[in-house]
């Protein structure tokens, strides 16, 4: 039996039947497998600026059925410090979680982020990448991938994709890891993982959103799938900043059906080269990481504030 | 002034339709406006657009409060009093499939314009599937509707930059949209109610449900649906292959020997004998290799225990004649059904082929037995010596208010071979019979056995265990045309038979070394009426020898004997013979079908009994038609492991050569049913929801709730938006999404 | 209490220490501090402060800082912080995220000029910058003043008829660089001056709820009317903390507003911080010249005492605003809100000063120079700027 009991109550579900994200976003399974995997526990969701806060829906009702605040876009990491430390100075054990998009993650909220990893808070981060600024209506941010096409970027982007893992490994973060939605014990399991450890973790999960990748909204958790096979999204974990583990290899399938099942590549639709050319930079970077700092033994963790 | 409120969707477009409208007029000199009202837009959430056209500058910018057009971009936005606020001699333009006339209870008084656009839009690919586009096709009815010309309407998607697919569908719309006045009188708009109260912020009720019911944002709705599993389909016996394969998985083997006496009183035969097409259309083997259905429900009846028979509780009495597999069925299952049965049998023991033409490496005599007492439990009267003629028939159809034949194949195939004094053929069959008596020993003969199919094999190996010192198998075509169950070829061939393919014998004669076939090589021509390639003779020379042998077997096949029928009776398998003086004769078995499996037999007498049943009571026992069946392509394999199959056991080609011994032993995994539960839970369960959770572990919205037992989880349409991410998660295709 | 020298930064660093101190058997207190030169005192003394609950953040910034403390407070944590200029600039975001949210952090804004260009000096400017965040803005003439003022503002900053933040704001290097004479509370007197601090609407594992999320405009409408009911509110609260604090320390701390010889002034001076100290002594030697004026000692920005105001203006129909600020294209802001107050009085003279503008010496001859010319006015003019600048 599943922690998502279908007899749980509604109101008690962390994601309520009720919120407002649109039909297939990648965040609702997201947030229906982070209430799975804490069970009972019950977190304190920090969320800035960004459809996961939109979804909670208007005052006085919430979409969330833990305490949830939101924040101004760039401070989820300041406010999530603020109240691990008085959670802390109180004994209280409740994981206080960020809950952010990529604007918020890799854009306007990088600095905070920064200090939070590097004063090693005791924060589990959840960054829900839908490579978009979906709230605003789909403009490019530091993680859309090259070639899609956004709101402001009406020919495809012509940068990669910044590579956030990496960043957040060079601060040495006890915990950091990928997430997908396609792979459900994987997913658990590293948040049961990060929360059994305390300091700073890192989670980046690929999140579609239909709304913006123009996809058809059953087909989410697919993409999803074609993106870790093909290995354009690498499922992975790096302890303390420094220790790599890969957890599946790509088996060789094409990113062709990834791009092709979204109208925001259809400028690279037939021509997956820049995509290709991505996922081999990565892997080279990724493999070389992984061969040079393995991950062994069970990972030791950084001192915690 | 002209004012138009749009209602829609996020996502379908409603804003830039207000924009499409306002262009049009704009670009007829006209002076206008056009906005939507901006809140946290949910692709499907339901949202407003506005619209107003004047000749002289617009100068108020509040939302429109009295339209004169009211547009609704999704029939499932319509509430009633929504029209409330149009204005007196206002229109309504739905998107709908409905006609106009369908709203005289919603909108009476109005003027109804009705338009399929979400059909427009679907089929010229505008949107997704959960929330097609539909402003520009919307675009081309709201035009007519106005009065604006074809050529305004064009001109004004140009103005946004709409070409291609968008207009086409506009045109479309603006020639398809009905206008309609609805008869009746205008419903008032309802009286304002008081004003909800505000919630202040440090209020204690702060943090309830969320108000928004999303369910009404949803295009689709999924539903489960039970496809047919491919192993289901086939099975002969008409068998729940999958019910019962699950239930092993669940270790409830019980429940699973439940599932298969429903329908089969013969799963220790069965789970031996089979051919089991469940296994050669088991989509698994697509992915790895087929589950061993034939050992699971081996292991289930071994594992299993059955349920007590009820008694007769029926005036009715039936004749079975024929107490093989189709006779045996066809008993069981009106015993089940409360008709005491008299059962026929020419022999001196009941079970038909079964017992004389499958060898005891097979089917072991004990588990046939077992079988067999388990059947006589029931209200079944046995007869055995009873050898039926036709008149013997007619009495019983008197006796009887029904009788069911099914005697099986008496007539066997016969090939002249010309004269040997030697080496005179024998018949397969009555050499198996032979053998089951234990008179007959083969030591250091040389035996040929002229056949493909399973009794050639059965008496091909018997013949090796009675001593034979070269046995080979004389073949037209070649192994792959072979209608043996290609176990059963392969084990032959492990013990040491040789089979000779596209060789046909010729004739049989003496010599001074003994009986010599001649043969005649075959090469494979097109395909015969069967589809089976027509072996043709292979005209070189060196194509005709001659094979010495000691003893000559004949497996071609038998036919049946209706001599024991009403004279000028047709046979069709089920059909009953009326306007006898007596009790209707229903037909089955191997007699009516020539199947030739035990399965098949018993699937014959499942049907036999329903028909006996419905023409004595009325009552109708034949299942609904049968779902479609789940091919490969509705199951996803990647969501599976793979998992290679459990082992069997089978005693060594060198162990069992010279003894009558079972040949199969079961799964290795142990008596305990550990094989059989692993293998069991390799079926994917194709097309049938086996409460994998997947679809409760994949919803976006956790809105699968738990039913009552038998329901399961149902989807709360209340709230689920109809993203169909359950529909993809489900592994088995056991998920469709609908429109609503 | 121990007599004793501090600095502006030290006596307000120190109060705010002895507050968090206060609330160690309810949630603790947590600060997030980030320097900017003249405030940086305040954040290093707070960062070696031996707390028994509570936690200095170093953030990376003040956007950050104010974040620090919006999570703390919403965890029922007791808040401050400290900046100045720029800084408060760059925090502007969360300052009025904290307002708007209700929580009740204490925030020492060291009043310097805002660039660019680079000027370290004094003027209001960056703190009148935050007057629409729902903050509550006291104004400090002293060092003593200061120190009152902070806990003062917790008092009514946590009072449930208020739950808005407080700005106490000092003259940046004249106040917080300048040591003097402060009669310094104990522990035992914070602790029996502040009750602990409970916020209602904190984050509560018992009953979630989305804190921030969207509202309509008919409940954005009512929360903002909640906040100025309790901006008035807050009259009532401070005259009780002022009465409170009298009994438990001995002295009474100046309330919304300070007047000085107006009772039969004809002509009175308005002006804030230290400037107004330097005016007080001034109007004391023309009033032994028997010039008819007064001043008031402007203290409480937000809410601004309207009441108050006019009833220590009382029959004068002469009044001048000294405003160590500017808001370009107006004039100075106090005088914007004293105009305000006025405006029903046709018969009203009332006339702005600028003064002191980026941290420059207000002396007394540079005020007897605005006395001088506000005895010739016959009608205002546009905000007047200091001789040797227009």
């Amino acid at each position: 039996m599943t922690a998502t009991t279908p007899s749980k109550p509604y109101e008690n579900h962390l994601l309520r039947p009720g919120n407002t994200n649109c039909a297939g976003c990648g965040m609702s399974i997201g947030l229906q497998w982070l209430d799975e995997a804490l069970g009972d526990e019950q977190p304190v969701l920090v969320i800035p600026s960004c459809c996961g806060i939109v979804t909670a829906g208007a005052f006085p009702t919430s979409g969330y059925g833990v305490p949830t605040t939101a924040t101004t876009f760039a401070s989820s990491p300041a406010v999530a410090t603020g109240i691990s430390a008085v959670a802390k100075m109180n004994d209280i054990d409740n994981p206080v979680i960020c809950w952010a998009g990529d604007g918020g993650t890799y854009d306007i909220g990088l600095a905070t982020l920064s200090a939070a990893a590097e004063r090693n808070e005791d924060i589990i981060y959840i960054c829900y990448d839908n490579e978009i600024y979906g709230n605003t209506g789909g403009q490019r941010s530091g993680a859309t991938p090259i070639g899609a096409v956004t709101a402001t970027t009406p020919a495809g982007k012509g940068e990669r994709k910044k590579d956030i893992m990496a960043i957040m490994a060079a601060h040495r973060v006890p915990y950091a890891a990928t997430l997908s939605i396609s792979h459900r014990e994987d997913f658990l399991r590293k948040i049961r993982y990060a929360r059994s450890i305390k300091g700073f973790r890192f989670l980046l999960m690929l999140s579609p959103c239909p709304t913006g990748w123009k996809s058809e909204p059953d087909q989410s958790t697919e993409l999803v799938e074609i993106a870790v096979r093909s290995g354009l999204f690498p499922l992975y974990e790096i302890f303390d900043g420094c220790r790599y583990r890969i957890n599946q290899r790509p088996d060789n399938m094409a990113v062709d059906s990834y791009i092709e099942q979204q109208r925001r590549f259809r400028q690279i639709w037939g021509d997956p080269d820049a995509l290709n050319a991505h996922i081999d930079a990565q892997w080279r970077y990724l493999d070389g990481m992984a061969t040079v700092f393995p991950a062994k033994d069970s990972p030791v963790t950084a001192a915690v504030t | 002034m002209m004012e138009i409120t749009i209602c829609g969707r996020g996502g379908q477009g409603g804003v830039t339709l207000a924009k499409i409208i306002a262009s049009a007029y704009f670009l007829k000199g006209k002076y206008v406006q056009a906005f939507g009202v901006y809140a946290a837009e949910r692709s499907g959430a339901p949202i407003q657009a506005f619209a107003r056209v004047d000749d002289n500058e617009i100068t108020n910018h509040n939302q429109v409060q009295n339209p004169d057009y009211l547009i609704v971009l999704d029939r499932t936005l319509i509430v009633p009093g929504m029209d409330a606020t149009l204005k007196n001699g206002g229109s309504i333009i739905v998107n709908t499939p409905d006609d106009n006339t369908d709203y005289k209870e919603l909108f009476p008084g109005r003027e109804v314009a009705t338009i399929d656009a979400t059909s427009i839009a679907v089929s010229n690919g505008l949107g997704t599937r959960t929330v097609p586009i539909v402003n520009t096709t919307m675009a081309g009815a709201v035009a007519r509707v106005l009065d604006l010309s074809l050529m305004d309407l064009l001109a004004g998607l140009e103005h946004l930059n709409f070409a291609g697919t968008n207009k086409t569908c506009a045109r479309e719309a603006y020639k398809m949209v009905r206008s309609q006045k609805i008869p009746g009188e205008i419903v008032k708009p309802p009286e304002v109610t008081s004003k909800p109260r505000v919630a202040d912020l440090f209020d204690d009720d702060v943090g309830g449900m969320p108000k928004i019911k999303t369910g009404s944002w949803a295009t689709r709705k999924p539903e489960r649906r039970q496809l047919t599993p491919p192993c289901n389909h086939v099975c002969p016996a008409g068998n729940d292959v999958q019910g019962f394969v699950a239930a092993v998985g669940k270790e409830n083997y019980d429940k699973a020997l439940g599932i298969i006496l429903e329908t089969s009183p013969l799963p220790a035969i069965c789970g031996r004998v089979c051919p089991a097409p469940c296994m050669e259309t088991c989509n698994r083997a697509e992915y790895d290799t087929s589950v061993n259905v034939r050992e699971i429900e081996r292991a289930a009846a071994e594992l299993g225990v059955r349920t007590a028979p009820n008694r007769s509780s029926r005036q009715e009495k039936v004749a079975v004649v024929g107490s093989g597999p189709a006779g045996l069925s066809t008993a069981y299952q009106l015993a089940k059904l409360g008709y005491p049965v008299s059962l026929y049998e020419a022999g001196d023991e009941l079970g038909g082929v079964m017992r004389t033409g499958i060898p005891a490496y097979r089917l072991p005599r004990d588990v046939l037995d077992e079988e067999i007492d388990y059947i006589l439990q029931y209200d079944i009267a046995p007869h055995t010596g009873c050898q039926l003629r036709r008149e013997d028939m007619l009495r019983l159809s008197r006796e009887y208010q029904a009788v069911f034949v099914a005697t099986g194949l008496q007539n066997v195939s016969d090939l002249d071979l010309g004269n040997s004094a030697s080496a005179e053929p024998v018949q397969g069959l009555h050499f198996l019979e032979q053998v089951r008596q234990g008179n007959q020993r083969l030591d250091g003969q040389r035996v040929i056995v002229i056949g493909g199919g399973n009794t050639a094999m059965d008496a091909a190996r018997s013949a090796l265990r009675i001593g034979a010192s070269e046995v080979r198998v004389v073949y037209r075509r070649t192994r792959s045309e072979m209608p043996a169950i290609h176990e059963e070829i392969e084990q032959a061939l492990e013990e040491g038979i040789i089979l000779d393919e596209l060789v046909a014998p010729v004739s049989l004669t003496d010599s001074d070394e003994g009986p010599l076939l001649t043969c005649q090589g075959m090469v494979l021509g097109p395909p015969d009426a069967s589809g089976r390639p027509r072996p043709v003779a292979d005209t070189s020379p060196e194509a005709r020898f001659n094979l010495r042998c000691d003893l000559v077997i004949l497996a071609l096949g038998q036919s049946h004997d209706i001599s024991i029928l009403p004279e000028g009776s047709v046979i069709k398998e089920g059909e009953a013979l009326l306007g006898l003086s007596g009790a209707p004769f229903f037909m089955g078995g191997d007699f009516a079908t020539n199947a030739g499996t035990v399965s098949a037999a018993i699937g014959c007498g499942v049907r036999a009994a329903r028909h006996i049943h419905r023409t004595l009571s009325g009552e109708d026992l034949f299942p609904p038609p049968e779902e479609p069946v789940a091919s490969a392509e509705a199951i996803k394999f990647q969501r599976f492991e793979h998992l290679p199959p459990e082992k069997v056991n089978t005693l060594s080609p060198a162990e069992r050569r010279r003894c009558f011994d079972e040949v199969h032993l079961g799964f290795q995994a142990g008596p305990d049913g550990t094989g059989a539960v692993g293998e069991a839970l390799r079926c994917l369960s194709c097309g049938v929801c086996n409460s994998c959770d997947r679809c409760l572990e994949y919803c976006p919205e956790g809105i699968l709730r738990q039913g009552s037992e038998e329901e399961g989880y149902y989807f709360d349409l209340e709230y689920c938006k109809g993203c169909g991410v359950c529909m993809t998660a489900c592994p088995r295709g056991a998920i469709y999404m609908t429109n609503l | 209490m121990s007599r004793s020298l501090a600095t502006g930064n030290h006596a307000a660093g120190h109060a705010l220490a002895l507050a968090g101190e206060a609330n160690r058997n309810a949630r603790g207190c947590c600060a997030g501090a980030y320097p900017i030169t003249p405030q940086t005192e305040i954040i290093e003394y707070l960062s070696g402060f031996p707390f028994s609950k509570g936690r200095i953040v170093l953030v990376e910034s003040e956007h950050s800082a104010m974040g620090v403390c919006i999570g703390a407070a919403l965890s029922g944590a007791r808040t401050f912080t400290a900046s100045s200029s720029n800084g408060l600039a760059y925090m502007t975001e969360n300052i009025f995220a904290a307002g708007y949210y209700r929580l009740p952090t204490v925030m020492i804004a060291v009043n310097r000029t805002l660039g660019p260009p680079w000027n370290i000096w004094v003027d209001q400017g960056d703190s009148l910058m935050m007057r629409d965040a729902a903050w509550m803005q006291f104004y400090c003439d002293s060092h003593q003043d200061l120190q009152d003022t902070v806990l003062m503002a917790f008092r009514v900053a946590e009072d449930k008829r208020v739950m808005l933040p407080v700005i106490v704001a000092m003259d940046g290097f004249v106040t917080s660089h300048t040591q003097m004479v402060v009669d310094e509370p104990t522990q035992e007197q914070v602790d029996a001056f502040l009750p602990e601090c409970v916020i209602p609407h904190k984050l509560k594992h018992d009953h979630p709820s989305t804190f921030g999320g969207m509202t309509w405009p008919s409940e954005t409408e009512h929360h903002r009317w909640e906040i100025q009911h309790s901006m008035e509110n807050a009259m009532t609260v401070l005259e009780e903390a002022r009465d409170e604090f009298e009994k438990i320390f001995g002295r009474r701390p100046a309330g919304a507003l300070e007047a000085f010889e107006t009772e039969d002034a004809e002509t009175i001076f308005i002006a804030c911080n230290t400037m107004a100290r330097t005016l007080r002594n001034v109007v004391i030697e023309r009033r032994k010249k028997g010039e008819k004026i007064g001043m008031i000692r402007s203290k409480l920005f937000r809410p601004f005492p309207r009441k108050e105001l006019l009833e220590a203006i009382g029959p004068a129909k002469r009044v001048a605003v000294l405003d160590r600020n500017h808001s370009p294209g107006s004039g100075g802001i106090f005088w914007q809100e004293v105009a305000a107050t006025l405006s029903h009085d046709p018969d009203m003279l009332l006339q702005d000063y600028l003064v002191g503008l980026g941290g420059g010496d207000v002396t007394p001859e540079n005020i007897n120079a605005i006395i001088d010319d506000m005895s010739e006015r016959t009608t205002a003019s546009d905000p007047e700027w200091k001789d040797d600048t227009a």
